[in-house]
C-alpha cells in the first residue's frame, strides 16, 4: 500500500485536482514534449527551411532548439510561467468579454428600456 | 552522464528523486503498526527502530544496486518501459484506496516482525528504487542524498506528506509527469539504441509523445467526452505503427521515406505507412461500438430482480 493511498483525494488525483494545478502540470508536460521536439529536430533542417528566425531561434536561449538542454527544474519554471500567463490571459479575457454578455431579461442589473 | 555538484542538472535530478520517493512511498508506518500490534510493549519500541533501520538500509542498498544494473545494456530500456507502467498505475484512480496492504497478519516474535517489515518495504519499494535509479543518471551520491532527504520525511513526517498531497493532488500528476520524463530519458539513453536514435532523430519525439500518451492516459481520458474515449487507444497505437515502420526499415534495410524511395515496393510501403492504419482504426471503432451495443442490450434484457 502506498502512502498517498491514505488520502482519497490523492488516490483519485486525476478527478480531484484543481483547474490551476492541472494547468500547471499540463504546461510542464507541454514543455517536456517541446524539449523532446528540440532534441528530435536537426538544426540544419530548420536553417534550410528558413525558419530559424521565425519560430525556433526566437530569443536565443528561449528557443525550442535550446530547450533540449533544459533540466527538469528549468522545464518546471517554464511550465509555471506559461500556466501563470494563461491564467492572467483568462482573467483579462473574462473581464473584457463579461460586460458584452447580455443580462438575463428578469435580472436586477437589466436596465429597463421602454420604447 | 556526469553531473556537477549543485549544478542545474544535479538539483533537477535531486528534485526528481525526492518527488518520486514521496509519491511512490510505501506506508511504512501502517505496516510497522500492523506487524507490531500484538507484540509486548517493551519489544514494540525495538521492532519500530530495527524495522525502520532495516527498511532504510535495504532501500539504499537496492537503489545503489539498481544504478549498477542499469549500466548493463538492455536494462535501461526495460527500466524505462517499467516506469511507463508505474506512472500509469500512479495516475489510475483507486476507488478503494487503503483497502489492501502487504502485512495482513501480526508477527509474534521480534525477528519475525523485523523480517516482515523489511520484506514488505523491499516489495513495495521495487518501483521506487527503479525510478530513482533512472533519475539519478548513474550517480550514487544523488541516490544517497535523495534518500537522506526523503526517507526521514516519509518515516517521521508521513502525515505531512499525506496532508500535502491531500491539499494539492496536482503533486501526484506532477509525479506521473516526472516519471514519464524519466522513462523517456532512460529509453533514449539506452546504449543498445543510442546509435539508432542518432540515425533517426525524429523518432525521439515520437517516443516522447508515445510515452506521455500511455503514462498520462488515466488523466486525459478523464477529460475526454465519451465519443472521444477511443483516442486513449488510437493515439498510442498510431505512434507505435509509425515507430514500427522506422524499426522495420532499419532491420530489413528498406527505404520508408518517399523522397528517397527507389522502387514501387518502397512507394507501396510508404503508402501503407501513412494510410494503412486507417482500416485498422475503423475496425477497432466498429468492434468497440458492437461490444458497447451488446453490453447495453444485455443490461436491458436482464429482468429486474
Amino acid at each position: 500500500m502506498r502512502l498517498i493511498d491514505r488520502s482519497p483525494r490523492a488516490a483519485n488525483a486525476v478527478r480531484t485536482v484543481s483547474p490551476s494545478g492541472e494547468l500547471f502540470v499540463a504546461s510542464i508536460v507541454i514543455c517536456m514534449i517541446l524539449a523532446s521536439f528540440g532534441d528530435a529536430v536537426d538544426p540544419a533542417w530548420i536553417g534550410e527551411a528558413g525558419l530559424e528566425f521565425a519560430i525556433f531561434d526566437f530569443g536565443g536561449e528561449f528557443s525550442v532548439l535550446a530547450m533540449r538542454h533544459w533540466h527538469l527544474l528549468q522545464l518546471m519554471l517554464a511550465g509555471g510561467v506559461i500556466a501563470a500567463g494563461i491564467m492572467v490571459l483568462r482573467i483579462v479575457a473574462g473581464a473584457f468579454f463579461r460586460p458584452l454578455e447580455p443580462a438575463a431579461p428578469r435580472d436586477v442589473e437589466k436596465v429597463p428600456i421602454n420604447l | 552522464m556526469e553531473l556537477d555538484f549543485l549544478s542545474a542538472g544535479f538539483l533537477s535530478a535531486l528534485f526528481a528523486i525526492v518527488l518520486i520517493d514521496l509519491v511512490l512511498a510505501g506506508d511504512n508506518a501502517l505496516i510497522i503498526g500492523l506487524v507490531a500490534r500484538n507484540l509486548p510493549k517493551q519489544t514494540q519500541g525495538k521492532v519500530i527502530f530495527w524495522g525502520t533501520f532495516g527498511a532504510i538500509a535495504i532501500r539504499a542498498l537496492m537503489a545503489i544496486l539498481v544504478v549498477y544494473i542499469l549500466a548493463v545494456p538492455g536494462f535501461m530500456l526495460a527500466g524505462g518501459l517499467a516506469l511507463v507502467w508505474i506512472a500509469r498505475k500512479l495516475l489510475t484512480p483507486e476507488p478503494n484506496a487503503g483497502a489492501d496492504h502487504l502485512a495482513k497478519a501480526p508477527a509474534t516474535t521480534f525477528a519475525g516482525a523485523v523480517r516482515t517489515i523489511v520484506i514488505a518495504d523491499a516489495v513495495m519499494g521495487v518501483d521506487n528504487v527503479l525510478a530513482i535509479g533512472g533519475a539519478a543518471h548513474g550517480s550514487v551520491l544523488l541516490i544517497v542524498l535523495g534518500l537522506a532527504i526523503s526517507v526521514p520525511i516519509i518515516v517521521w513526517g508521513s502525515q505531512l506528506v499525506i496532508r500535502l498531497v491531500d491539499r494539492f493532488p496536482s503533486v501526484i500528476l506532477l509525479g506521473g509527469a516526472v516519471l514519464a520524463w524519466t522513462a523517456y530519458s532512460m529509453i533514449v539513453r539506452e546504449p543498445l539504441l543510442a546509435m539508432w536514435f542518432e540515425a533517426h532523430p525524429a523518432t525521439r519525439l515520437v517516443v516522447a509523445v508515445l510515452i506521455f500518451s500511455i503514462s498520462l492516459a488515466p488523466w486525459y481520458s478523464e477529460r475526454l467526452s465519451e465519443h472521444m474515449k477511443p483516442l486513449v487507444v488510437l493515439l498510442p497505437a498510431l505512434l507505435i505503427w509509425m515507430l514500427g515502420f522506422e524499426v522495420a526499415a532499419s532491420v530489413w534495410k528498406v527505404q520508408v521515406d518517399y523522397l528517397l524511395a527507389r522502387d514501387e515496393g518502397e512507394y507501396l510501403l510508404e503508402g501503407l505507412r501513412w494510410i494503412g492504419w486507417l482500416p485498422l482504426a475503423a475496425l477497432f471503432l466498429w468492434t468497440r461500438e458492437r461490444l458497447i451495443l451488446r453490453s447495453v442490450r444485455a443490461v436491458r434484457s436482464t429482468p429486474p430482480s
